[in-house]
């Protein structure tokens, strides 16, 4: 009877999943390896990747964009490790807040963070100024920080942006780790430095790796800051320049085809090889790690390390929130006079205002659809025998694997022919936005429900049932109540994701009363007179609010966030 | 106390039929297993861990599918009816209090789901707390109550449904020794008082000894014996029972003649290795041990004593090498002639014997039991 309804839940969802989800994806390589055969039908055909392969600018634009997903994966490694580890071991002064505060970097998409980091790092920005200011640098002949090096720009701005997902990782992986593991070490005489390699890494490799391949396809299929950046030689803006003539040309979908396998890859590899469920995990931690307190000036300087990286990942939210009151910001340090018209023409701007209200429909949409189907599959992961769920499981994590410039693209493609219905009547991609937002925050709603199962003993709900409640009534009463606040931590985390998505808000919005707010940023950007203000006032918005959204997230389940990251 | 108000007449027997269930494809939990617990006892499934008597239990409780067989509660064949409709409450080890409600809260929810409201809501769920000696308790929430609390709320809340029967899954595990003395005749009286069928599972024999009405021990997903306590405390009809009940002496012997005695049980005579003639009384129904056969006797160590009358039969040689002080008992550890260890607990004893004495000890007939070996 329990079984009945997981298996008419498992057939729901994997029909919705094999619609809105793979089906997008194998259409793409459809077209990718098909051509017409000159007789009205169609034949496999390797053409367009050797047409891909063949030419050194599309060769050089992927191998642009892994070369930036390999550094900004390294850089992001080389932030987040030390950070997580020192918050596993010691207790410092401020350590609470300053643990949420370095998260802060995740509330501005990065492409709008690159705006406000031209403002600084450009030929006439900030730095420039400071340097020139101070007889550091010859005022004839200023150094273009990012002309010089838009490759390690994207890279920086990647790895400020995504370190927190993977400190969030490592610490969740640390903290389910058995503090008797390195106890035992430590009890036969193993020095800290040997501990930590020989027990600590090893064992908190799952962990980090996954959070690892998650950075590492973020920033290889990367499309908003390299577009600010005019950095065009990078795979994932030459498919979104392709789109322009996407009829009868099919090397875009190459291009698509080859960066889903290689992202595809990177995720089976992470979770297959290197992420096999280690020994040594207590499942729930039994015991927490003894802290160790960091006395005086140690514990001081651990606080200003921290403060430090918060300090440099916050540059481009800087950048931003001055450039949306600045008067006039150009070849000074800070803007020359202050103001807030910016917002004020903002609110009074057809497309920003449209902006707002489209994403909160959209990201509402997409949140209510999460939440309805992350319970049900959690449910069915969790509490039923039903053949198969671990694959469901599994299922649900690919969306992570594939990134969204693929799945846009899929929709976009589809959008014309089998998806056309979907389409609004003046072509609003309404639907198409709210399903295609809705599974790429799948995979974090359905690990914070899972999580939240897995929490509650379900001998709470079998008492339930023992006292008269069918199990209908014991979800209601029981079940939900009990992983409620999980439940809405992952819900409030998908709705403010889904606020800032980009690259499928780039692709599939096409008309300016459909844009959401990041698209609408993006077209601002390149509007003459004050488009740039406008775009960072209404950035600052949106980084107000996802500030707030994630606030109460935290608030609402604790330090264990990183929990719902940890995929 | 306000039991009379719980009195009730609904309890029922509960009939297991060739009870089988196998977790996938692998352990064998339940293996065909027939019980019948009558109406109004207390009934207690005992066994090592892993045995299967939660299986058993959850099974009862329709937690617990099983792959064949049948379940009773009275005349009603109960297989196939979902948990929620069975009327079976029960309480677990965990006690399963739902941190997010408060005491009433957890105890009305039983009554809330069978459409109780108002008044009789209030009433009943107080009354269910004055039961447990917890009146003024109802607005307290759960995680500031002590184990002893949460376990009398857990009991509150099966017993205020006036379930059919009450399933008990470990219930005072949790708590310590001496609490857990003062619960068990608290749990005791209440099922007596409220006239329920109650199913008890424990690994704790004490517990089981010191309450039940019947307990049935439970080995390898198989029912080894069903008896009262004191039958199947002296009258064990397998060692692994006779194990599990508490020390036991087995001394390994030769049939060498059998008898039917006034009871209508075999009286068996065996002579051991060491010459010794062991003469004791066969449990295990419907067994006679042919002459000949190797079998074991049972001998507790509370049934041995010292004795120098000279007497032939049931009379054991050997050279003690520890004594241990118990307080209510002295424990000595002895060794026969031909190596075989057999302990021996003497209660208020009136005269030491010291480790390196030869002394000579003794057991009744009717407290040597004869097993298959």
């Amino acid at each position: 009877m329990n079984n009945k309804l997981a298996i008419i839940i498992t057939v729901i969802v994997t029909l919705f999943f094999g619609v809105f989800f793979i089906y997008p994806v194998v259409d793409i390589l459809k077209e990718a390896f098909t051509a017409d055969d000159g007789v009205g039908g169609t034949s496999f055909t390797w053409d367009y990747m050797f047409t891909v392969f063949g030419n050194p600018i599309y060769l050089e634009g992927l191998w642009n964009a892994f070369a930036i997903g390999v550094m900004s994966t390294i850089v992001t490694f080389l932030i987040a490790l030390p950070l997580a580890l020192a918050a596993y071991r010691w207790v410092f002064p401020g350590k609470k807040w300053l643990s949420v505060l370095i998260l802060a970097p995740l509330v501005l998409p990065p492409f709008v963070g690159a705006v406000g980091v031209k403002h600084i790092l450009g030929v006439e920005g900030a730095l420039n100024a400071f340097l020139i200011d101070f007889m550091l640098m010859d005022a004839n002949s200023p150094t273009d920080w990012l002309g010089k090096s838009k490759f390690w720009g994207v890279v920086l701005m990647n790895a400020l942006h995504l370190y927190p997902i993977l400190f969030m990782n490592v610490l969740a992986a640390l903290h389910k780790l058995d503090p008797a593991m390195e106890q035992a070490a430590q009890n036969l005489g193993a020095s800290p430095w040997k501990r930590f390699r020989k027990i600590t890494m090893p064992l908190c490799m799952p962990g980090i790796f996954a959070g690892a391949a998650i950075v590492f396809i973020w920033s290889f299929t990367e499309l908003g800051v390299p577009l600010v950046f005019e950095y065009s030689r990078v795979a994932p803006v030459q498919i979104y320049e392709g789109i322009t003539d996407l009829t009868g040309n099919p090397t875009p979908y190459a291009l698509v085809s080859i960066m889903l396998v290689i992202s595809l890859g990177v995720f089976l590899v992470s979770k297959l090889v290197l992420g096999k469920n280690a020994l040594g995990y207590s499942g729930r931690a039994k015991a927490r790690y003894a802290e160790k307190t960091l006395s005086g000036l140690w514990g001081w300087g651990m606080s200003t390390a921290f403060i430090l990286v918060f300090a440099i990942a916050a540059i481009p939210h800087f950048g931003v929130i001055f450039l949306s009151v600045s008067g006039d910001w150009y070849g000074t340090i800070l803007p020359e006079s202050m103001t807030l018209a910016h917002y004020g023409d903002g609110l009074g701007h057809s497309v920003v205002v449209g902006s707002i209200r489209n994403s909160l429909l959209y990201s509402f949409g997409a949140t209510a659809v999460n939440v309805v189907l992350g319970l049900a599959i959690a449910w069915v992961i969790v509490r039923s025998t039903v053949w198969g769920r671990s694959v469901l499981d599994a299922l649900m994590m690919l969306p992570l694997a594939v990134p969204g410039l693929v799945l846009a693209f899929g929709y976009l493609s589809l959008s014309d022919g089998v998806f056309s219905p979907l389409m609004g009547a003046t072509g609003d991609p309404m639907v198409l936005l709210i399903l295609v937002y809705a599974i790429r925050r799948l995979p974090f709603i359905v690990r914070a429900a899972v999580a939240g199962l897995q929490l509650s003993d379900p001998v709470l709900e079998e008492t339930a049932r023992t006292m008269g409640a069918s199990p209908g009534r014991t979800f209601m009463r029981i079940g939900l109540p009990l992983i409620g606040s999980s439940l809405s931590a992952g819900a409030i985390l998908a709705f403010a994701f889904s606020m800032l998505e980009v690259t499928d808000s780039l692709i599939l919005a096409q008309q300016t009363e459909h844009y959401p707010i990041t698209k609408a940023i993006y077209v601002l950007l390149s509007m003459l007179g004050n488009g740039q203000e406008v775009a960072a006032s209404l950035g600052v918005w949106a980084m107000t609010f996802l500030g707030i959204s994630i606030g109460a997230a935290f608030v609402l389940v604790g330090r264990k966030c990183g929990g719902m990251f940890r995929l | 106390m306000v039991i009379g108000v719980f009195k009730q007449s609904v309890m029922e027997a509960i009939r297991l039929e060739k009870v089988r269930k196998r977790y996938g494809k692998g352990v064998l939990a339940l293996d065909k297993v027939s019980l019948t617990i009558e109406e109004g006892e207390l009934f207690f499934l005992l066994g090592p861990s892993g045995c299967g008597k939660t299986t058993l239990l959850r099974s009862i409780a329709g937690l617990e599918r099983p792959n064949t067989g049948r379940i009773y509660f009275g005349e009603r064949n109960i297989t196939d009816v979902p948990t929620h409709k069975r009327e079976a409450a029960m309480m677990f080890q965990s006690y399963a209090l739902w941190p997010h409600m408060t005491v009433g809260e957890n105890v009305a929810f039983g009554l809330e789901e069978r459409g109780i409201d108002g008044d009789e809501l209030v009433d009943r769920t107080l009354e269910a707390l004055a039961g447990v000696q917890l009146e003024g308790y109802e607005d307290r929430k759960i995680e500031e109550l002590s184990g002893g609390q949460q376990q009398r709320v857990a009991l509150a809340r099966a017993l205020v449904v006036r379930p059919k029967c009450l399933l008990l899954d470990e219930p005072l595990s949790n708590l310590d020794t001496q609490l857990r003395v003062e619960m068990r005749g608290e749990i005791r009286r209440i099922v007596k008082d409220y006239g329920l069928t109650a199913v008890y599972v424990t690994h704790d024999k004490e517990e089981a000894l010191s309450i039940a009405d019947k307990i049935a021990v439970i080995n390898d997903g198989r029912i080894e014996q069903v008896g009262t306590p004191d039958q199947i405390y002296r009258e064990p009809e397998t060692k692994h029972v006779a194990a599990f009940m508490g020390e036991v002496n087995f001394l390994k012997g030769k049939v060498d003649w059998v008898v039917k005695d006034t009871e209508d049980e075999y009286v068996v005579r065996v002579l051991t290795d060491a010459g010794e003639i062991l003469q004791g009384k066969v449990t295990e129904p419907g067994w006679r041990p042919q002459v000949g056969e190797t079998l074991s006797a049972a001998l507790r160590p509370e049934v041995l004593r010292f004795d120098d009358s000279g007497d032939v039969i049931n009379q054991i040689q050997g050279k003690v090498l520890e004594r241990v002080y118990q307080g209510p008992t002295i424990q000595y550890l002895i060794r026969t002639e031909i190596g075989v260890y057999l302990q021996v607990a003497v209660m208020n004893p009136r005269k030491l014997v010291e480790p390196g004495d030869m002394v000579s000890i003794t057991a009744r007939q009717q407290d040597v039991v004869m097993l298959r070996p």
